[in-house]
Parts: structure tokens; sequence; C-alpha cells
């Protein structure tokens, strides 16, 4: 039991803290196995990521200050990329925020028509060949309903950070979507 | 402003993240510019397809059962609500009900009253999301919730079939809140449960918005009941679905 009470002079019992877990941490599970779902694609490996970090989260539950959820995210995200780094590098390797291109796209653009027309299947594809960054964005911010700052603190970096990737991540997965209804296509 | 700060702002504009300042600016901006107007609406629907039809994840139950082994549930007791011996029950219920018409004008101001049932309302979702009894009557259909719930209370909550807006009904449970039993309405948007917690009420009150451990709360009074929403689900869409409940016949 030693290691699990050293709160530093808080003086909170084991069974105090298990409450705290429970009240505020663990309702978020779904959040964080979406997460690391999305980042690891594999329920497998996702749940061995979460397991990991909500033990993490049960560590160093003093360090919670505010709201939980953003907080246990960034724990489970933290985890997400270190797995990410063992065991597929490949994958975060050659990311560069900087190159970041907007420019307006016309309505009747072949991606306005390839994202009316998707269907489940060729969405979570587009979504999940994005590079790791924009994906936890576009998730964070659309399945989440997270808001810009949390994003921020969550993934580590500045908000102008957050509004360019999610600008560039929906940017290229209009794209995406594109290239897989064009592939089906050919198919049919 | 420029083509290109435009197009900056427009993400953080549909995002609802933008300020009144730059709103304002912005929709100056796409007023007389017909193609930025179109990729605004363009990364709504983009926005709309990701929520509608993005998989969301939810943890397997497995895995909620290896954490609860790794980090053992606080001994009993420590979190449980109140028991009451059985025979109490109808009593307190009837004798809260019998209070609550009486004094419930003047209850219903005191800025605490709001805060303790803000915290017992979360504390009722929380606990039924966790402990999964989050429904005692499984329902999509209003005729079947309200009977159950009305046939088990000393009142019969309305029960709203708001569906069409995206909002679907699940069932209903019985929970204790603010001293007195009251029915708790399910429902249900995208992976979101919102608990509607109803019980009698004789002052009307306007809606309210509350935050509190990251789940967000409104309350508000009408037509002789007093209304709480619970929910993970974001603020503006909760505060749509507390207007929504309360426009409903």
């Amino acid at each position: 039991m030693a290691p699990m009470t050293d709160s530093g002079g808080a003086h909170e019992t084991l069974s105090e803290r298990k409450r705290r877990f429970e009240q505020l941490v663990l309702p978020h599970l779904d959040a964080a196995f979406n997460l690391a779902r999305w980042l690891t694609r594999n329920d497998h490996d996702a749940e061995d990521v979460v397991q990991e970090a909500m033990l993490r989260a049960f560590r160093f539950l003093d360090g919670l200050r505010g709201e939980a959820k953003p907080w246990l995210l960034a724990i489970v995200r933290n985890s997400c990329f270190t797995w990410l780094q063992v065991n597929r590098p490949a994958e975060l390797s050659g990311f560069d925020d900087r190159s970041v291109d907007l420019h307006l796209v016309d309505e009747s653009s072949p991606e306005a028509l390839a994202l009316r027309q998707c269907d489940r299947r060729m969405l979570n594809e587009a979504l999940a060949a994005l590079s790791a960054q924009f994906r936890e964005a576009l998730i964070l911010r659309e399945l989440e309903d997270l808001s810009y700052k949390d994003i921020a603190r969550i993934t580590d970096v500045p908000i102008g950070t957050v509004m360019s990737r999610l600008a560039r991540g929906r940017r290229l997965l209009a794209e995406s979507l594109r290239a897989i209804s064009n592939a089906s296509q050919v198919h049919k | 402003m420029t083509r290109e700060e435009a197009a900056r702002l427009l993400h953080a504009y549909v995002d609802g993240e933008l300020d009144a300042a730059k709103s304002l600016e912005l929709e100056a901006h796409l007023a007389g510019n017909p193609a930025a107007r179109a990729t605004c609406e363009r990364l709504r629907e983009m926005s709309a397809v990701i929520r509608d039809r993005a998989d969301y994840h939810a943890a397997p139950a497995s895995l909620a059962t290896r954490l609860r082994a790794s980090v053992p549930a606080a001994p009993e007791g420590a979190a449980r609500r109140v028991a009451w011996p059985g025979w109490l029950k109808p009593a307190a219920a009837f004798a809260a009900v019998a209070l609550l018409t009486w004094g419930v004008a003047i209850l219903s101001l005191r800025p605490g009253e709001d805060e303790r049932i803000a915290q017992e309302t979360l504390a009722s979702h929380v606990r039924a999301t966790l402990g999964n009894r989050l429904i005692d009557v499984a329902s999509s259909d209003q005729h079947t919730v309200k009977p159950w719930l009305s046939a088990r209370l000393a009142f019969s909550p309305p029960v709203a079939d708001v569906s069409a807006h995206g909002f679907e009904l699940r069932g209903g449970r019985l929970d204790y809140v603010g001293g007195q039993s009251v029915a708790v309405l399910v429902y249900q948007r995208r992976q979101h449960v919102i608990d509607v917690f109803v019980w009698p009420a004789s002052a009307q009150k306007a809606q309210q918005a509350l935050s509190r451990n990251g789940f967000n709360i409104e309350g508000f009074a009408r037509g002789g009941m007093s209304y709480w929403l619970v929910s993970d689900l974001n603020r503006n869409e909760l505060g749509d679905f507390a207007r929504l409940l309360a426009a409903a016949p």
C-alpha cells in the first residue's frame, strides 16, 4: 500500500483517493478509450494503453486541478504517443506543423461532393489515414466536444497550433475522402 | 479583413471559438463573399458528418472490470446514498412533496439550494453511469416511460418526445434528490447520455447553466415542474435541449 499513499502531506486515505478517482476520473473512461483507440487504431493496444494511463492517473490524482476530463485525456494522449514512439515510430516521423496551406475551396469542388456522399466506412478510413496529430485534434474536437483550450492542454501545443491543425486536418480529410470515393467508384 | 485572415478564422468561427468582435468582423466579410460563405457551410457540413458517422469507441466492459480490479472499489458506505428503511420511503416522499408545495417559492430562491441540487443531481448521474443502473424502465416510447414513473411517484412527470431534434428517449429511473423521490428521464444524443431530473415545483424559474467537474448542468422550472439536466454533452446543445423541453407541450 505504501507507494499509493504518498500524497505529499495531504493525508488522503487510500479509500478516499479511490472514491475521488471513481467520482472524477472513471466517468471519462469512454473518452479515454475513444482517444486511445483512434490513436493506436487497434482495440487490444488501446486497452493496454488506457489501463496503464488510468493507473498513472490514479497515482498522480493529487496533480488534478480543474476539470478531470482534459486532465485525464492529457495523460492518455501522452501514453499513446510514448507507445507509438516505441511500437510505430514511422507514424510519428516527418510531421511538420509549419507547412500549413489554407485556401478557400470552391463549393462545387469534388471534395464537397465526396463529403456529402461518404458513408461510415469511408469516413472512418479517411480519418484513420490522417497523421496522428491531425487525427487527435479532430477526434477531440468533433467526438469529444472539447474547446480549443482543452485540446491545446491535452496535446501540449499552443492554441494557434490547435487551430491550424484542425484547419489542415479538415482539408486533408476532404482530400482523402475524395481519393477513397474515386477508388471505390473504380471498383464498382 | 483579407481573404487569408478570413480563411484562417473560419474554422474558429464554425467551432464557436471566435470572440464577439472577431465574429462580427468575419460575418461582415462573409456577407460580401459568397465563396467564403459556401466554405463556411461546407465546414459545418464536415463537422456534422464526422459527429454523425465517425465511430465512437466506447470502452469495453472488460476494461472497466479490469480497472476496478486494479483499483479496488472504496469500502461500502463511503459513496453510497442514504439508505432509507423501506417503510420510511413513501412517508418521506410524501412529506417532502408536501413541504415542497408549501415552501418551494422561498426555497428555490436561495442560491445555496441550487448548488446543492446541482451537486446531488450530478452525483446521481455519475453513480448511474458508473454503476450501469442508468435505466429502470428502458423504452424509447414516452407512453411507456410516463405511466411507469407515474405509478411509482406522487406526481406525473411530463415526458417529451424530441427525437425529431436528435435527442432520443432511452428510458427512465427513480432517484432521490433534495430530500424527495424524483423522476429521471434518460435521453441520448450521439454517445452522450443526458439525465433529466423532474419533480414538482410551484414557482417558475428562468433557465440557468452551470458547469461542474466537466459536466454541464441546466436547471429551470415551468408548468409546475422543476427540471435539472445533467450531461457531458457540450453546453450549447444541452442549452438547446433545455429550451426544447421548456417549449414542449
